[in-house]
């Protein structure tokens, strides 16, 4: 039997939780998990003040309510897995090193940021900097992989070392910007200043997008792999029309500014 | 006309006047401390103030003493005693308190202001936040190459002003720092540089100009990114010119100029950093400056707008290790803009109690904020009585930083000048009344800790002593 969080009284100032991670849970029972410190705002208090603890934890806890002023959920995680049945605050999932986070509702800012492994799925959308490296840093997500079902806004991405992000809706501006290495896909349309600065990687979008001038168009390609992920991705239950299989795809390199090793994949397929 | 000339100055020698020479006008960021002003001694004012700007005059004019209380609580006037013990007792109440402002104060009290936030565990931000935060941002993920304006007075040849109108926002920037004062290496004046204005309208500064360059709206980036790939030796489409409407020719001339100039000085504003890319736009013009130093010295500095909030970001940086959007509520710095800035706190009804320091959100904030704070208990420390200083709590009526009371202000390329100030005032300046709150505050704090009766308050007195 999973333990189930459920939200009993909403924090009147954001609630800091990074306790609700199974690395810190997985020795404890129920009345020292309900004891467990959070930080509402400056004071720290226990957790069974706002959240009603039942069950054990087996590998997997269940977080119920209106999440959104609760931040530092499952950050730093190594194992296990949450599933949270609503919205969720920032920071969800950041600097995530294993297991798995499934949130039904909409993430918020910094969602998986500093990512280095584990898999995060977002059922609807997710805001800015998501899988990105935090302010000053020069290495964002490092491995792993997200999944969102709906829209990202801006600097999805940012300094991306490793590892994958899917978005099945658009994505904001500045779409791997600075990225170091890792693959992108974006089925929906992507903003503008894709890209920028980027070394090395694959950002890929199932639209027609704005290119910078510091990009190069190389070729249109048939792409091999994209098959493959395509299959991956129906896997992780994104329905993709079958044209893009086997649809052409325009190659853009950059950024020239700097290493000029990475490419933009814009699909051809227009009868969309 | 004669007649009348000398009758003004006979007036004037039968007034009580006093002369504040070197004295600094604290309106803009430009701190120009050449100020002669004449103080009517009798009346409290400034009657002159030569070598000022048209809105130097203005600020000098304006600030006058008023007849008003000093104090206030929910609208009601109490003592100053009163209102610092409400403020202290509202500040360590909170879960999650905010100071904000400070970009219209001196150092010393800037300095006060951390201080109460890192002792109640709250969150401080500054006006940068809402200005050149972005450069800010910019500064730690690209880095500056970075002068004073002595040295591009001295040195600059080629000077270029992107995304502002000094013109109207600094008048005096041309005038003492970058166009037409003749340096050590620059001893004709304008004759020996070459002026570029980069803005998407033509403003009052284009009169100035040699080259006027007026991108697309919202095309910085863009541009910014071409002249950086062409500085590398990119070649770049002549399609460059259908997207940002600036020709590849003018592009290709500019960075001739920059490549061959003897010093070159690239000055943005918040037509840069305020538009679509904020801070990757500030970020793509030091990572031009950076590589342009591959060919000749070539420095950027963002025009800074309020008296002090250089000071400011110098001040929050040296206490906390960032320079604004910072959070104490762990008990350790925290930086995270976007999250911890004044308008995400109070935009995402985070905050429950806000002290403002000579600041106006109430006035320029976005609605969801400013109805935030309307709900919320908020101390405000102004000159003036403002949109904030309407909705607060407690109010404190402060003296003017520069025209009542000596400090430190920091100038916009982050030199420290001394202020002179021209006659006193019978408010308290905003040091005194934080430092008070600082006081009190920090008795509380160990009260709340220590509550064991009367040796708990001897040891609040023996800690409190020492400050």
């Amino acid at each position: 039997m999973p333990l189930h969080l459920k939200l009993h009284t909403q924090p009147e100032v954001p609630l800091e939780a990074d306790c609700i991670c199974p690395d810190k849970i997985q020795s404890l029972k129920g009345s020292e998990i309900s004891s467990m410190i959070v930080f509402h705002g400056n004071r720290q208090v226990k957790l069974g003040e706002f959240f009603d603890c039942k069950g054990e934890f087996d590998g997997e806890i269940i977080i119920d309510g209106d999440l959104n002023n609760v931040k530092h959920v499952g950050a730093s995680m190594t194992f296990g897995k949450i599933i949270i049945e609503g919205n969720i605050g920032l920071h969800t999932g950041a600097a995530m090193q294993g297991g798995e986070i499934i949130i039904e509702g909409n993430a918020a800012d910094w969602l998986a940021a500093e990512m280095q492994g584990g898999k995060i799925t977002v059922k609807g959308n997710a805001g800015h900097m998501t899988g990105s490296g935090y302010r000053g840093s020069t290495v964002g997500m490092q491995g792993g992989e997200i999944f969102i079902h709906g829209n990202v806004k801006n600097e999805t991405g940012h300094v991306m070392r490793r590892g994958l992000i899917v978005v099945g809706g658009d994505s904001g501006d500045f779409t791997g910007v600075n990225m170091i290495a890792g693959t992108i896909i974006v089925l929906g349309n992507m903003g503008i200043r894709t890209g920028a600065g980027m070394r090395r990687g694959s950002i890929i979008c199932f639209n027609e997008a704005e290119i910078l001038p510091t990009f190069t168009r190389n070729c249109v390609y048939k792409p091999s792999f994209i098959k493959f992920y395509i299959n991956y991705l129906e896997k992780n239950g994104f329905s993709i029309d079958s044209s893009y299989t086997n649809g052409t795809f325009e190659r853009w390199s950059g950024d020239s500014i700097e290493l000029n090793r990475g490419e933009v994949l814009l699909s051809q397929y227009k009868n969309k | 006309m004669t007649e009348q000339k000398s009758n003004k100055k006979t007036e004037e020698q039968n007034k009580n006047i006093k002369i504040v020479k070197d004295a600094t006008c604290t309106f803009c960021g430009c701190v120009c401390d050449d100020m002669e002003l004449h103080v009517d001694l009798d009346e409290k004012r400034i009657i002159k103030a030569k070598n000022a700007c048209v809105l130097g005059r203005a600020w000098f004019a304006e600030h006058t003493i008023e007849d008003a209380p000093a104090a206030l609580i929910d609208g009601k006037e109490v003592s100053v005693e009163e209102a610092v013990e409400e403020a202290a007792q509202t500040l360590v109440k909170a879960k999650f308190p905010i100071t904000y402002g400070l970009s219209d104060t001196t150092s010393e009290a800037q300095k006060q202001a951390v201080a109460i936030t890192d002792y109640i565990k709250g969150n401080i931000d500054t006006t940068t936040s809402v200005c050149h935060g972005p450069s800010g941002l910019a500064f730690q993920g690209v880095g500056e190459s970075t002068s004073t304006l002595g040295e591009v007075k001295n040195r600059a040849d080629l000077v270029i002003y992107w995304g502002g109108n000094p013109a109207e926002s600094h008048p005096r920037h041309f005038g003492r720092y970058a166009v037409t004062p003749k340096g050590m290496f620059t001893p004709n004046g304008k004759k020996d540089r070459t002026i570029v204005l980069v803005d998407v309208r033509k403003t009052k500064s284009a009169g100035v100009a040699d080259i006027l360059i007026r991108p697309k709206p919202g095309k910085d980036f863009e541009v910014l990114w071409a002249l950086r790939a062409l500085v590398k030796g990119i070649s770049i489409s002549t399609d460059i010119e259908k997207e940002t409407g600036v020709p590849l020719e003018v592009l290709t001339d500019l960075v001739e100029r920059m490549k061959n100039c003897r010093f070159g000085v690239l000055f943005f504003g918040m037509g840069l950093t305020m538009t679509r890319g904020r801070h990757f736009n500030s970020g793509a013009l030091l990572a031009l400056a950076t590589d342009l130093n591959e060919y000749t010295h070539f420095v950027a500095k963002p025009v800074r707008g309020h008296g002090n909030v250089t000071g400011a970001d110098n001040v929050v940086s040296w206490q906390t290790g960032y320079p604004f959007g910072v959070n104490f509520s762990r008990g350790y710095p925290r930086f995270n803009p976007g999250e911890f800035t004044t308008v995400d706190t109070l935009s995402n009804g985070d905050a429950d109690a806000a002290m403002i320091i000579a600041s106006d959100p109430g006035s320029n904030f976005p609605k969801k904020a400013i109805e935030h704070l309307k709900n919320i208990p908020v101390v405000v420390l102004d000159t003036k009585s403002t949109d904030t200083t309407k909705l607060a709590h407690v109010a404190f009526k402060t003296a003017t930083y520069g025209i009542n009371t000596g400090g430190t202000v920091y100038r916009m390329d982050d030199v420290s000048i001394p202020l002179r100030p021209a006659f006193e005032s019978p408010f308290p300046d905003d040091e005194t009344i934080l430092k008070a709150i600082k006081k009190r505050v920090h008795e509380l704090i160990l009260k709340k800790n220590d509550s064991r009766g009367a040796s708990g308050e001897a040891k609040v007195a023996a800690a409190v002593n020492p400050l």
